[in-house]
């Protein structure tokens, strides 16, 4: 178990058979993601063959009607989103109906009311929505004969089992600060997206990695845009007993310009790097100036503190 | 994307919302003949996507003809913060009783939407929430609600409509959701809701929105025709037109080295390290450009994407920062050498490969063994150097 899903959990493909969902689909299967199955509608009742990295084995992946169908086939505990932007929201509230447990959402541009809405659909329902506009989650099993869930499109071999947790509002960051503390390891990496609204919040993540006893310190990585790391930060001083270490990327984003991710802006005067930085710093979360550099003081907060 | 308030009045109206009558007009002969239309006095308001356009001397009245003109012809050519100004909406003058602001946004934090208001309009809302916050009243929206007629009636009598009348501020609020939900809205904002009208005549007294700002999410863009009719043509910088032609994430800055990535956050990061190495050099050395390839990049990607970069005279050098995910760094470096090549620059070009094999799109970038192009082990040190060859460069130009 870590702080998101029990290891090996079940998982379901919501638009494995196109493009994206294929791609990835083989690629988390190699990474020993128990994927049980996919849903497309027109393609019920057929499998799709992918090879597995062990003697270029292959599976073959059954292909249901709908989620209901494939949670009843397969006790599937978790669903990734491959949906192309049109269709997401009723994919989304499909699997939330459904009754799954875990929803990540790895579709870029999805029409924030359409977020909005399946999000709270969701937080009414107790379940949880990570992303949209994220490369998903990735875990990490103790034991090393298993394996945790790869769900989305975070690479697998980067990093091993260790003690942090980590947090990202950005996918290629993500990677980079799990490259990073490679040699120290991970219990779970959760991408939250970058878009206005997320299922799961830095806030919320952190809340999640506090109650994991396995993690030990956290790092968060934010951007421009909104007070989702202002959030954070006011929760953690409140209840965080856990060492976090942060990362801020966009102190050079010009006001009112959208840097790639649709939440990645500055209004108003509103959502800068600097705020961030210093709502962090002043309840004692330390934020690097660069990548290697937060993770050079993510060191230095486990040895101090005699964590590894 | 943000609209222009010519624009977003169209949309007010749409709803049926009361709006002063106004044109808009691009020239003096424009001018002149809105202004005779409309009659006089009337207001000439410059059209830019800004706030503050009042304090900067971008909203006048004009009495008559000659002074609709002139005034025209000053804010025509300015520039408010930076940005210029489109056109000028020639609108009626109104005789304003009270002065409300109402706004309905997106509310990241909640993840809901958030309805804003206070009877103290016309200034910024900011201040008043500061110096009154008892005055402005706050109401949330959850996307799984709707908001109807009774709930616009009582958010109406919070706000404290005090002379007006709460069934038309109702009605207001109610057209401003329908207005804020058919088009995909991120922010409608009416500042100032104007009561208007006789002040002695209590039946010719109505609520008219004398000034909007609307926010559309280019998420959604795809359920109103991509928005053909707010396109902002004029308005648009030739190099973020080109990479949006080829799906990029592309935003023109004002420094010295490009800055070529994948990921939005890791082009972020790599913009930031840029400008620390020009402050750490004292050089003041910046970055020229946002772009972000995206995941899963080609060697074409790659290479269409420095040749926008290359092609932006203020550049003088490039970093390219690609941490390979899904990407693979040998693609990367195809397209980084097929670019040179084909466009003979000979600006030099700093890499840092990460990730999905980057050993061999270095081995790739070595063996080729071109002069212009070199490689870092990590971001903080590519950005270093890049930055020193910007600042080395821009010196011999001189």
């Amino acid at each position: 178990m870590n702080a998101f899903i029990e290891n090996g959990a079940p998982v379901i493909v919501q638009g494995m058979t196109g493009h994206q969902g294929m791609t990835h689909t083989a690629r988390m299967l190699i990474a020993g993601t128990n994927i049980v199955g996919g849903v497309n509608p027109r393609k019920a009742g057929t499998t799709v063959a992918f090879t597995t990295n062990t003697d270029a084995e292959q599976v073959e992946i059954p292909v249901y009607a709908s989620c209901a169908d494939a949670i009843e086939a397969t006790g599937a505990k978790a669903s990734v989103v491959f949906v192309p932007p049109k269709f997401a929201k009723d994919a989304v509230v499909e699997a939330i109906e459904a009754g799954i447990g875990l929803i990540v959402v790895i579709t870029e541009g999805i029409p924030v009311a359409d977020t909005a809405y399946f999000v709270e659909l969701a937080l009414r329902k107790g379940v949880r929505v990570v992303g949209p506009n994220c490369p998903g989650l990735a875990t990490f099993a103790k034991d090393p004969a298993q394996h945790g869930v790869n769900i989305g499109i975070i690479p697998d071999g980067i990093v091993k089992r260790g003690p942090l947790g980590l947090v990202s509002k950005s996918g290629t960051l993500t990677y980079q600060l799990m490259g990073e503390l490679a040699d120290i390891g991970f219990t779970a990496c959760l991408g939250a997206g970058g878009d206005p609204i997320v299922g799961t919040t830095l806030q919320e993540a952190l809340a999640a990695f506090e109650q994991d006893e396995d993690t030990k310190a956290v790092v968060m990585i934010g951007e421009i845009g909104g007070n989702a790391e202002q959030d954070a930060a006011a929760w953690a001083a409140k209840h965080m007993s856990k060492p976090v270490v942060a990362y801020i990327a966009g102190f050079t984003a010009p006001e009112g310009r959208q840097m790639g991710h649709a939440g990645a802006i500055v209004s108003g005067g509103k959502g800068t790097a600097q705020d961030k930085k210093d709502a962090l710093e002043a309840v004692g979360i330390p934020v690097g100036r660069t990548p290697g550099q937060t993770a050079q003081i993510m060191r230095e907060t486990l040895a101090a503190r005699s964590l590894v | 994307m943000d609209l222009y308030e010519y624009q977003a009045r169209e949309l007010l109206e749409e709803q049926s919302i009361d709006t002063p009558k106004a044109i808009f007009a691009q020239n003096s002969h424009e001018v002149a003949l809105a202004a005779d239309k409309i009659g006089y006095p009337c207001v000439i308001k410059a059209q830019v996507k800004i706030g503050h356009r009042g304090q900067a001397g971008g909203i006048k009245v004009a009495r008559n003809r000659d002074e609709a003109i002139l005034t025209a012809e000053q804010i025509f050519p300015m520039s408010i913060q930076g940005h210029k100004t489109s056109g000028v909406l020639v609108a009626q003058a109104k005789n304003i009783l009270h002065e409300y602001y109402v706004s309905i946004s997106l509310d990241r934090a909640s993840r809901d939407f958030d309805v804003l208001a206070t009877a103290n309009g016309g200034t910024e809302v900011e201040q008043i929430a500061r110096e009154q916050p008892e005055s402005v009243k706050r109401l949330h929206i959850n996307a799984l609600d709707d908001f109807d007629l009774d709930a616009a009636t009582s958010m109406a009598q919070s706000i404290g409509f005090y002379h007006a009348d709460v069934d038309q501020a109702a009605q207001v609020l109610l057209k401003m959701w329908r207005c804020f939900k058919e088009n995909d809205a991120t922010l409608v904002e009416i500042n100032p809701l104007a009561k208007i009208g006789d002040p002695d005549d209590e039946s010719s007294k109505s609520l008219c929105a004398l000034d909007a700002k609307i926010s559309l999410d280019d998420n959604a863009a795809f359920r109103h025709d991509g928005w053909k009719r707010f396109t902002d043509l004029h308005q648009s910088d030739p190099f973020e037109q080109r990479a949006r032609e080829h799906g990029l994430h592309y935003v023109h800055l004002t420094g010295e080295v490009g800055v070529i990535g994948n990921g939005a956050g890791l082009v972020m990061s790599s913009l930031d390290a840029v400008s620390g190495a020009g402050e750490d050099q004292h050089t003041g050395i910046k970055p020229a450009n946002f772009l972000d390839i995206g995941g899963g990049a080609s060697a074409d990607v790659m290479s269409e994407s420095l040749n926008i970069v290359l092609s932006d005279p203020q550049v003088e050098s490039v970093l390219i920062n690609v941490y390979g995910g899904l990407t693979s760094c040998a693609q990367v470096a195809d397209g980084i050498l097929s670019a040179v090549e084909s466009l003979g620059s000979s600006k030099p070009i700093v890499v840092r490969f990460d990730g999905n094999a980057a050993s061999e799109g270095l081995r790739i970038l070595r063996e080729a063994g071109n002069a212009n192009v070199r490689v870092c082990d990590t971001m903080e040190q590519a950005a270093q150097v890049a930055a020193e060859l910007a600042s080395t460069a821009k010196e011999a130009r001189r």
